[in-house]
């Protein structure tokens, strides 16, 4: 059974604090989508036969990848 | 001991639902649909970028294994096979076959000049069949009107990107066969070094 106290809404924090810094989410926008156009690129070397092009295209990727993973680092 | 006030720092429960709460701030979605979520005030930057860091390094794997299967994978070369009598297929007109397996439709075009070239049917585009257009002499994709060279399988204009996959052919006792398949643009084995002359 519940108490008064357990259904008492919470306390909304201050917006400022709740929302993901905007430079945070743009991030995400311009690194997530560079990731598909790459993941694209590869897929269309795959098809074209271009060897060459897909490992430039993969080791670009994994390097987006270990940015994002060094931003990861620096957010303690 | 207080418990109002600035400083207070109201007990947590696990209940998703909540009742009701207005603020003026909210947008109107929120407004008509006032109910919160216990976690939703606790994504921290760190935790935001953790899902980055995830998703990145998954299209990060998703692209070596894609490099990893371009490299790995060996192209269906076919074996040698008879198409058609060289007298059967005179220069200006088209013969249309299979090639490697009998799913992969294939043309062979008998150029004015002399020229053989065989090429996969299949427009590299949406991978409608491709037709030889005598009277321009390059190979037209009817879907979208993507054009390629006869000669080389090279895109000349329309949506496609890539040239059309070359089949290696030569004249035998007066019979056209086909050798192997070389892939979109001839890369398979011996680029640009495909065709035959009659």
């Amino acid at each position: 059974m519940r108490t008064p106290a357990a259904s008492r809404p919470l306390p909304r924090r201050p917006r400022a604090n709740r929302n993901v810094p905007v430079a945070v989410g743009a991030f995400v926008v311009v690194l997530l989508s560079l990731q598909m156009f790459l993941l694209t690129v590869g897929l269309d070397a795959f098809l074209a036969d271009q060897d060459g092009l897909a490992w430039i295209t993969a080791a670009f990727s994994v390097l987006l990848a270990a940015g994002s993973a060094a931003f990861y680092r620096y957010l303690r | 001991m207080t418990t109002t006030g600035p400083g207070y720092d109201p007990p947590r429960r696990q209940d998703a639902r909540q009742v009701p709460t207005f603020d003026p701030q909210d947008p109107v979605w929120r407004q008509d649909f006032p109910i919160t979520a216990a976690g939703e005030d606790e994504v921290t930057r760190r935790e935001f970028v953790r899902f980055l860091v995830v998703a990145s390094g998954g299209f990060a794997a998703g692209n070596v294994g894609v490099a990893l299967w371009s490299s790995l994978r060996s192209i269906n070369e076919g074996e040698p096979r008879e198409i058609v009598a060289l007298a059967d297929v005179p220069e200006g007109t088209a013969h249309l076959f299979s090639y490697p397996t009998d799913a992969d439709p294939a043309i062979l075009v008998h150029l004015p000049g002399g020229e053989l070239r065989a090429f996969s049917q299949k427009c590299t585009h949406l991978g409608c069949v491709v037709y030889y257009q005598p009277g321009t002499h390059d190979m037209e994709c009817p879907c979208h009107e993507g054009h390629f060279d006869a000669e080389s399988g090279d895109v000349i204009s329309g949506p496609p990107q890539r040239p059309l996959g070359r089949i290696d052919v030569e004249v035998r006792e007066g019979v056209v066969w086909a050798i192997a398949n070389l892939g979109e643009g001839g890369s398979g084995r011996r680029r640009g070094d495909a065709g035959a002359t009659s």
